[in-house]
């Protein structure tokens, strides 16, 4: 019984990496297709992005819609460092992620208060985007223009993180994946883990018991808002350039939406249901982008109210549900988070 | 600056806030009572602007005129949202509560989108867009006229709230959400209806509106947000609460677009809210 | 009954007011150490409001709360719960998707950060209760109402503290299930040493349980003493009655 703990992580574990030799073999099944890679390459770095979502919104269940207000200031943190002092990003990310953090907190703090309701946090999240994107919009700022990263000299691509072809970006946010997943983990079996699903079921009855709200909250606010600064900078690369743009809340809710469909608290939910939803979504666009625009957006907006409705535990209560199904060899035993 | 423009633009923002205390005070009838976080009431809004358009040039009749259809309309409207979308996750945590109305909003939009495409549309002839000259201060008619029956309706919702059976009933609910069927009070009578109410509120504003504005499918955004920070600033205050925050968010927003720029005055909301929200107005504390 | 024992709850002249009303107004009491308190009094006396002032729901307006000689007045809920005060809830807040067990780690983690450690000493602390050990993984929602109590309590002990405030905890129970809490409790009492305030509406529960009970109406206290003088004190018997006794 003590003991599976240690077992259950190890589990998860194995898992995470199964999944990382797995989806670090695709580009080589697929020949190396550019077109491919890309495309997959954007899906899984949402796919971090809602697994680090998850942090937020399925551990400490607060519907931050900030996402990218985190992604844009940490990758443009990065990518001005690297234009005009040429630092690395491997120390630029580290940058962006402490700048990230530092406005997570400002967010946070006063937010966090006790008996403050959640509405309020998801409103003050989306303006935070909006905000940031007329900032940036200043011509003292990024102005209206486009701005592109600047060319690594030769040799020096995996200083720069950007390279002529696409698929070592791909390893390098599979890794990130595994990483977030990884971090996911040893939050959901930790003190915090089980302090934050406590704070989810129930603030009142959690504060009661001696845990300070605020400080949980912060914490994993906190390593959401790290891990998506840390990505700005190569969520950035794919995308080729960067402005103001980057600061862009429908994304922002998209990454909330897709970490809702995927199971609040679930990281194979997250994974799944941001790789699902992407793909559908660059199909549909590709399809149909000209005569309905929006029909993914549409699809999206009722899939969420079905799952509100009837499987508010998402694509992993489904799961579940399925599992218990098929093998009910396990008898009447109710377990597991 | 010139005195003239700056007197022009604060009564501009006052005739605007009215109109905004107006749609805003359907959202704070359903927050204040349900406790129900509609992220979709803006998108309420540009719906009601859309069909009263589409009265409107069926008709050749001035789309805010149409509100006499759309008002009853939105109120069953708003039953039938709230019967198959709201009534289910009423026990259910807040994020998935908040989850469902921007699932609601995002199909709003994008069935707009996809009917009426993205160009805005506006009545080609309006009865009320002009102005009338008092010297240096020029006054738009339909802004007016807006701002009159938003100040009416305001009255007279107040009044429903405080002096009849029914606004009781749903003083009672709010307060109390367990006792009240002790009371006799059927709380999912009280919660459709306000709902229902709410959104006719919506439909009015939205045709009010569009005796001079024109509408797109993101028209929602910006009066979700203004919608937002009049309930976050005018807090339990009840009608005379979102009456007062009308006011200075239309101000506030008119000074933006003066001394701003065009483009920014929603900015210039945004970070109003995001301050309010920093800030400890009374209307923000969950109520125990 | 003459008690030698340290005080470790002082409430002075705690006043609470809600906008014109005055929910508590100048309450004055005691609690000694290893004692059960019962804080009795018709509905609407303030019974609740003033708990929820002990346990930093909310903050007085006037007067002081003192907990083993440290002024504790206006704290937060979770400073007071590490202070030593706990709590049950009078409507159950059950961890819905929770397991039982992971609920009673919860309390324990308090103390520790130890995982392993915490799930020993959660499964201790159902024991003792008396929580049957074959629903040990079964989740908030799939137990029943006396279940979630003994949760509740479980939860509540397991944070280890020094004063345990009961609310109106056998709401909702057949006498049976009462009787059992009654026993339960006097074990907590006795075994743990943990000193408690039960408020209570049902007086048969209270009376049987308390060693001391103090009685408030509209706001105030009226009386305290033993449960006989209570039950036999006419101020005590005009607020429930209403009326004057013959």
């Amino acid at each position: 019984m003590v003991g599976s703990v240690g077992m259950k992580i190890g589990k998860d574990l194995l898992g995470v990496l199964i999944l990382s030799l797995l989806l670090a073999s695709v580009p080589f099944l697929i020949g190396f297709d550019q077109y491919y890679i890309l495309i997959m390459a954007r899906a899984l770095i949402f796919a971090v992005f809602v697994v680090a979502w998850n942090i937020i919104g399925g551990y400490a269940g607060q519907l931050d819609l900030a996402a990218f207000a985190y992604i844009g200031l940490g990758g443009i943190v990065a990518a001005e460092l690297l234009t005009f002092f040429g630092l690395t990003p491997w120390v630029g990310m580290f940058v962006g992620a402490a700048v990230a953090i530092a406005l997570a907190v400002v967010i946070g703090y006063p937010t966090f208060r006790f008996g403050i309701k959640e509405v309020w946090y998801a409103l003050l999240t989306s303006s935070l985007v909006v905000i940031l994107n007329n900032i940036f919009h200043l011509d003292q700022l990024l102005g209206s223009l486009d701005h592109y990263l600047p060319t690594p000299p030769p040799g020096q691509e995996w200083l720069y993180i950007k390279f002529p072809v696409y698929e070592y970006i791909y390893w390098v946010i599979v890794a990130a994946l595994a990483v977030t997943m990884f971090i996911n983990i040893k939050i959901s079996n930790s003190k915090t883990g089980y302090y934050l699903r406590a704070i989810r079921e129930d603030e009142l009855a959690a504060e009661a018991l001696g845990i300070d709200v605020r400080k949980y909250k912060l914490k994993a606010l906190i390593s959401y808002a790290g891990i998506l600064g840390f990505m700005g900078y190569l969520f950035i690369v794919i995308e080729g350039t960067y402005s103001y743009h980057t600061f862009n809340s429908p994304q922002s809710i998209m990454v909330a939406i897709m970490g809702i469909i995927g199971g609040l608290g679930s990281i194979g939910g997250a994974f799944t249901s941001a790789l699902l939803l992407k793909v559908v979504e660059e199909y549909l666009r590709g399809t149909f982008g000209s005569t309905i625009p929006g029909l993914h957006l549409l699809l999206y907006g009722i899939l969420l109210i079905l799952v509100g409705i009837f499987k508010p535990d998402g694509l992993a209560g489904i799961y579940e549900w399925f599992k218990k199904k098929y093998l009910s060899s396990r008898g009447k035993e109710v377990s597991g988070k | 600056m010139d005195p003239a423009l700056i007197a022009n633009n604060v009564i501009d923002g006052v005739l605007m806030g009215m109109l905004y205390s107006l749609i805003a005070l359907g959202l704070a009838l359903i927050f204040g009572v349900m406790d129900i976080i509609n992220f979709a009431h803006g998108d309420f809004v540009m719906i009601a602007a859309y069909l009263a358009w589409v009265f409107a040039m069926a008709t050749f009749i001035d789309p805010s005129v149409m509100a006499i259809i759309t008002v009853p309309l939105f109120f069953v409207i708003g039953l039938a949202i709230y019967k198959l979308v709201i009534e289910p996750v009423l026990g259910a945590e807040p994020l998935i509560q908040i989850a469902v109305t921007v699932g609601l909003g995002y199909v709003l939009q994008n069935m707009a989108l996809a009917v009426w495409k993205a160009e805005p549309k506006s009545f080609p002839d309006p009865w009320f867009n002009y102005s009338i000259e008092l010297g240096p201060i020029s006054l738009s008619v339909a802004k007016l006229l807006g701002a009159l029956i938003s100040a009416i309706s305001l009255i007279l919702i107040h009044y429903l709230l405080t002096r009849t059976k029914f606004g009781l009933a749903v003083r009672a609910t709010s307060a109390n959400r367990e006792v009240a069927p002790l009371m006799g009070i059927s709380v999912k009578k009280v919660y459709g209806i306000t709902f229902g109410i709410g959104t006719a509120l919506t439909a009015l504003g939205a045709a009010l509106y569009m005796a001079w504005g024109q509408t797109n499918p993101y028209l929602g955004a910006s009066f979700s947000l203004l919608s937002w920070v009049i309930v976050a600033m005018g807090g339990l205050g009840g009608v005379i609460g979102v009456f007062f925050s009308g006011l200075i968010v239309g101000v506030l927003e008119a000074m933006g677009n003066t001394f701003v720029s065009p483009s920014a005055r929603l900015a210039v909301v945004y970070l109003a809210f995001f301050l309010i929200l920093w800030f400890r107005p009374r209307g923000l504390f969950a109520k125990r | 009954m003459s008690w030698s024992g340290e005080i470790i709850l002082e409430v002075n002249d705690v006043v609470k007011r809600f906008g014109g009303i005055v929910a508590v107004n100048k309450v004055n009491f005691n609690v000694r150490k290893g004692e059960i308190l019962g804080l009795v009094g018709p509905n609407g006396a303030g019974k609740t409001t003033l708990f929820n002032c002990i346990t930093g729901v909310y903050k007085p307006e006037e007067g002081k709360i003192v907990f083993k000689g440290e002024e504790i007045t206006g704290l937060p809920p979770h400073k007071i719960a590490a202070k030593g005060i706990a709590r049950t809830w009078q409507k159950v807040r059950p961890f819905k998707k929770m397991t039982v067990i992971d609920a009673v780690v919860v309390g324990v983690l308090l103390r520790t950060n130890d995982l392993a450690a915490a799930r020993k000493k959660a499964e201790e602390m159902l024991r003792f209760i008396g929580f049957p050990e074959e629903k040990f993984h079964y989740k908030g929602k799939d137990i029943t109402l006396m279940e979630h109590k003994l949760v509740d309590l479980a939860r509540a002990i397991a944070t280890d503290p020094t004063l345990l405030l009961l609310d109106e905890v056998a709401a909702g129970l057949r006498p049976h299930e009462m009787d059992r809490l009654a026993e339960i409790l006097k074990k907590i009492n006795e075994e743990k040493g943990i000193t408690m305030i039960v408020v209570e509406h049902v007086m048969r529960f209270v009376m049987g349980l308390s060693q001391r009970m103090v009685v408030m109406h509209e706001g105030q206290k009226i009386a305290e003493g033993t449960p006989e003088e209570i039950a036999n004190n006419p101020k005590v018997i005009e607020a429930y009655l209403g009326t004057k006794p013959v």
